[in-house]
């Protein structure tokens, strides 16, 4: 058994990787990048878990790291490579509401706040000093940025990357703080609902930009809408 | 003052003038290579150094006394500041040496006087450089000063030589809140010292200089003055980086043994960041102009970030 202060000190370095992985992915105008920063932030979620699990030694979290691996780090990555590849799309400049500099900024307000939310919530419990309180708030933090990234951007495919990594944000909070059987099962629907999205996006292709997309629908016959009475 | 001290400052001086103009050719070296190139030796900057200041001084009958001052307060301002940056021994602080305030505000002055002497020749290209130097440094200084606040949160400490003894004890290679502060300032050494994503070194072309246009009027040993000072100025930066995320090798006590070592460990550190720096920018192209706030941004956050850490918890 490795001695818990070393795991400790893993775990703290892993959440400087989440941090780093989640800023880079909010101010970024790199595409081909984004993905495999995706998938280094999963992977960073697997070691995290695997590192708990070597804390904790429950099963389940040796399952989460399976499932995490096998579907955030390689299947959904390669779907979107793939995906990105035919599109030849490379570069994300459009945005709406926020710049990429100030939705950053906005996420530091937002950390600080959740920082001073938590931390009066847990006051005075033995949780307080603990990861783990600091593991939650990285975890919510990291599904508000993903939000932030869902609504600023206007390529479909970053908003779908912005869902991914909000969805990690989810995963990171019920490894420390909830019960878990509970959430697998969350992440397994919330799995599906991407996989749903990512083959819609697929037939229909997303080198386009929402309203774009709309249009495509009614080419495609995908979207019927009630005739207008003339 | 004893003496130890003064033969800190004689050692410390003296190293850092010998091996900055060697990173500066190794981060040349390193693009060449990924771009294909041979590249030039990596002593062509001791060669350039040595024949400019062979060449005789021009000044313009336009410019005035600051021309002429610029580069010994440049060289001056700057070989002070690389007295705060402890190279090979940290021996103990006299006086205000190793003040992480007065350390930035050494800099400035440097960076003040050069933006000067840009706009004194009255070329339009010293303007221009000056100018856009001026816009940066007003952007960049905020984020400076937290990124050292933060430095200074961390260790508890505004003396760069107490931080260098702080992490050399501990013996820790790197913290998380280390491994931000280190990004941090690798983006604050890139800003400062003008390199890729925000200047690039290498052309003098119109659109894009802002260190080589204020430069463009010095020539002979000032110009030579002016290299070696940014020279030693991205050294200093380099090392306060490196000592304090891999201190392994710094001597705290004055031995001749101990010296060496820390010599060639420090050199072979310092190679190794500029073959990174080199990489960093071969991997990435020029941003323009008012998409550099979005680099800023990043190291403010973290930097941010890890006072709030301090701050709260």
């Amino acid at each position: 058994m490795i001695e818990t202060a070393i795991v400790v000190g893993i775990i703290r370095i892993l959440f400087v990787g989440i941090i780093i992985t989640a800023a880079y992915i909010i101010s970024t105008r790199n595409l081909l990048s984004v993905v495999s920063v995706y998938a280094l932030q999963s992977l960073t979620l697997v070691c995290i878990a695997l590192a708990l699990y070597s804390l904790e030694g429950s099963i389940v979290l040796l399952a989460i790291a399976v499932v995490t691996f096998i579907s955030k780090v390689i299947i959904i990555p390669y779907f979107i490579a793939t995906i990105q590849e035919k599109i030849r799309i490379k570069r994300d400049i459009e945005f709406h509401y926020l710049s990429p500099t100030s939705s950053l900024l906005i996420s530091m307000a937002l950390m600080m706040v959740i920082y001073m939310a938590l931390a009066r919530i847990v006051e005075g419990t033995p949780v307080r000093e603990s990861l783990f309180f600091f593991g939650a708030v990285l975890g919510i933090s990291l599904m508000l940025m993903g939000m932030m990234v869902t609504f600023s951007r206007k390529r479909a495919i970053t908003k779908v990357l912005g869902f991914l990594s909000m969805e990690n944000g989810v995963l990171l909070f019920g490894m420390f703080v909830t019960e878990l059987p509970f959430i697998i099962e969350f992440l397994i629907i919330i799995d599906l609902i991407i996989l749903v999205i990512l083959t819609t996006i697929l037939s229909v292709g997303i080198d386009s930009t929402l309203e774009d997309y709309h249009k495509r629908l009614h080419r495609f016959h995908l979207l019927i809408e009630p005739e207008e009475v003339s | 003052m004893n003496f130890d001290f003064i033969l800190y400052l004689i050692i410390n001086t003296l190293v850092v003038v010998a091996i900055s103009p060697l990173f500066v050719s190794l981060i040349k070296k390193v693009k060449a290579w990924t771009q294909g190139r041979q590249g030039p030796s990596v002593f062509q900057t001791y060669f350039s150094l040595i024949k400019l200041l062979k060449k005789e001084v021009i000044y313009s009958p336009n410019s005035s006394w600051i021309m002429q001052v610029t580069p010994f307060v440049t060289m001056a301002a700057i070989l002070v500041a690389a007295l705060f940056v402890p190279l090979v021994f940290v021996p103990e602080p006299i006086g205000g040496i190793g003040n992480i305030i007065l350390f930035l505000y050494l800099l400035v002055l440097a960076r003040f006087f050069m933006a000067l002497a840009g706009l004194d020749a009255g070329s339009s290209f010293g303007g221009m450089g000056s100018s856009r130097e001026m816009s940066i440094s007003s952007i960049i200084e905020p984020t400076t000063v937290i990124v050292f606040a933060a430095l200074a949160f961390v260790f508890k400490t505004l003396n760069i030589f107490d931080m260098f003894v702080l992490t050399s004890g501990s013996g820790l290679p790197a913290t998380p809140t280390l491994i931000l502060i280190g990004i941090s300032l690798f983006i604050i050494l890139i800003v400062e010292t003008s390199r890729i994503p925000v200047d690039n070194p290498e052309t003098h072309l119109e659109l894009t200089m802002i260190h080589e246009g204020m430069v463009l009027e010095q020539s002979g040993r000032n110009l030579a003055l002016m290299e070696l000072s940014a020279a030693v100025k991205m050294t200093v930066l380099m090392m306060l980086l490196i000592n304090l995320m891999v201190p392994f090798g710094l001597a705290t006590t004055l031995t001749l043994a101990g010296m060496l070592i820390a010599v060639i460990v420090l050199v072979v550190k310092g190679s190794i960041l500029a073959g990174i720096i080199g990489l960093f920018e071969s991997s990435m192209a020029k941003k323009r102009f008012f998409q550099l706030p979005s680099l800023f941004a990043m190291a403010f956050f973290f930097s941010t970030l890890i006072i709030i850490i301090e701050v709260f918890s």
